[in-house]
């Protein structure tokens, strides 16, 4: 018992380190706390010196990981109530962030691969669908003139990073991706494509005011909907039940998009995608 | 002394909530803290017939906050625990006769005087939820494996939050080990994956606890029940002490094909996470 008390007082010690740095406070948060345990620390350390404090610029070192947007806002809250610092900058460690980059480039490349898709080789099968479909569809001639097949490898989204919990609904003007699970409940809505790093377990909807060529690409997915302009995902095409337990096949990337009028969902190989569309199982 | 004020919530009506609020306040001033239950299911109170204390109830948290009696004079004194205290719901009233402001109040008062408040929050997410969320600095969120209680479980994180209650931990009760090793019920690790907390206690199902609550007497004193012994560790983990979390999937392989399989690693357990 004691031995435990003497370890937890080190750890506690070593938890927030607090140096200057020229006219720069410098804070060393231990990257291996959990962030709640951190700002605990922090509380204590910054209140009880804050009139040392107060005015200063600080660089929040948050060692060898990446926060959330969430844990970032509530670090920043606790250091400038508690101490009357200002932030000027968090700082991670560059190898992480680096990893961090070439992941989400990564994603980005795969995503950017499986638009040219959807302008490219699936060309005439939405060609049909659009001479087949009458009436509003005003909006189609405007997207045959826009970006030349396979010019879209930077594509602007907004990125959100963390959970997307049951209840939340998430509205986006453009692409969207997300680092992070998307949970039962949760929706996602973005007027151009989705991307989720993650656990796609609510319902997504790409294309919301009418895209048919917009996609929704997951790391992986037992979404009980997905829709992608005015189209809903066939539920034998799914076969997700939100919240069941977790079998292989939800552990595989999937991609889904308009294909004969119905949202097609097919596991996505990359390798696979750029030679031809949709489920290469079909071919 | 200045204590803190923690939420028992869930969304879900039926998991375990009042429960967990009395096992672990028990539990807590079995440690020597002083402790106080507020039960704020204004209309369907409940926490004081778990604790045994119906029949001492003279003055109700409405009272309180109504200013007919002082706080002393609604603080029910426990039959067992040394230190601890009940503040019991009006079963006549409705959740809309206190406000959030009021609960705040009522909360900090009284951490001035224990260690640890104990909110017992109604099931769902309208006021009553909103004024017991208010005064906490904590929240214990209790789900059961199921999906609906987890859906719930998972809303309810998102509005603490929101309302800068960052520091949610889960109770995960009534876990089957039996049907979760047969594959019929989620994984404490499936839960805790989807819903992104740490958890604080895993708790086996146990018909100990309908037997206690009948009695009025909380499972912690049934040195026999499994889901007593549970409850004693989370408020050891409360009181900030460090016990490393036991899966009662993990503790009691029962049958011997069980045990062969674990030995093997085949387990569906196990190869659900590679």
């Amino acid at each position: 018992m004691l031995v435990m008390a003497a370890e937890r007082a080190t750890t506690e010690q070593d938890l927030v380190k607090i140096s200057g740095r020229g006219a720069l406070v410098n804070l060393q948060i231990d990257d291996s706390v959990p962030v709640e345990a951190a700002c605990r620390t922090l509380r204590d350390r910054l209140a009880s010196n804050r009139h040392l404090y107060a005015g200063g610029a600080v660089l929040v070192d948050i060692g060898r990981r990446i926060l959330s947007d969430d844990a970032q806002e509530r670090i920043r809250k606790v250091i400038e109530s508690e101490s009357g610092l200002t932030i000027k900058q968090f700082w991670c460690d560059p190898g992480v962030l680096a990893r961090e980059q070439e992941r989400i480039s990564g994603l980005m490349a795969l995503y950017s691969r499986a638009s040219i898709h959807t302008n490219g080789p699936d060309q005439t099968g939405v060609d049909d669908e659009r001479q087949a479909e009458s009436g509003p569809t005003s909006n189609v001639d405007d997207e045959v003139e826009q970006p030349p097949q396979g010019t879209r490898p930077s594509v602007p989204a907004d990125i959100v990073r963390g959970t997307c919990r049951a209840g939340e609904v998430l509205k986006f003007p453009g692409n969207v991706v997300v680092v992070g699970n998307v949970n039962p409940g949760a929706q996602i809505i973005a007027e151009g494509d989705i991307l989720v790093f993650g656990t796609l377990r609510g319902t997504a909807h790409a294309g919301a005011s009418g895209d048919s060529t917009a996609v929704i690409l997951a790391t992986s997915s037992a979404s009980p909907q997905l829709r992608i302009g005015d189209f809903l995902a066939e539920e034998d095409a799914l076969g997700g039940v939100a919240g069941r337990r977790r079998d292989e096949s939800d552990e595989k990337p999937i991609i889904a998009r308009v294909q004969n009028r119905a949202v097609r969902v097919s596991p996505y190989l990359k390798n696979h995608s750029i030679d031809h569309g949709g489920n290469p199982n079909e071919r | 002394m200045s204590g803190k004020t923690i939420v028992m919530t869930s969304g879900k009506g039926g998991v375990g909530k009042t429960t967990a609020t009395a096992n672990v306040g028990t539990a807590l001033a079995l440690r020597s803290n002083r402790v106080v239950v507020i039960d704020t299911d204004i209309g369907l109170r409940n926490l004081d017939v778990v604790m045994g204390l119906e029949n001492r109830i003279v003055y109700d948290l409405v009272d309180v906050v109504e200013e007919r009696c002082r706080i002393e004079q609604a603080l029910i004194r426990d039959k067992h625990a040394g230190e601890l205290y009940l503040v019991a719901a009006a079963q006549t009233r409705d959740k809309d006769c206190i406000t959030a402001e009021q609960l705040v109040d009522l909360c900090r008062r009284l951490e001035l005087d224990f260690d640890y408040v104990i909110v017992d929050c109604p099931a769902g997410i309208e006021q009553g939820f909103r004024n017991a969320i208010a005064a906490a600095q904590e929240a214990l969120v209790v789900t059961t494996p199921e999906v609906s209680a987890i859906r719930d479980a998972d809303r309810v994180i998102g509005l603490l939050h929101a309302s800068d209650i960052h520091s949610a931990k889960l109770i995960i009760n009534r876990i089957k080990p039996e049907m979760v090793r047969q594959g019929d019920m989620l994984d404490s690790s499936d839960v805790l994956d989807m819903l992104a907390v740490d958890a604080i206690g895993l708790v086996p199902s146990d018909d100990r606890v309908i037997t206690s609550t009948n009695n009025g007497t909380p499972v912690v004193y049934d040195s026999q029940s499994p889901s007593g012994r549970e409850f004693v560790r989370i408020a050891a983990r409360i009181d900030g002490e460090y016990l490393p979390m036991i899966d009662p999937v993990e503790e009691q392989p029962t049958s011997i094909m069980d045990k062969v399989r674990t030995l093997m690693g085949i387990n569906r357990k196990t190869s659900a996470h590679v």
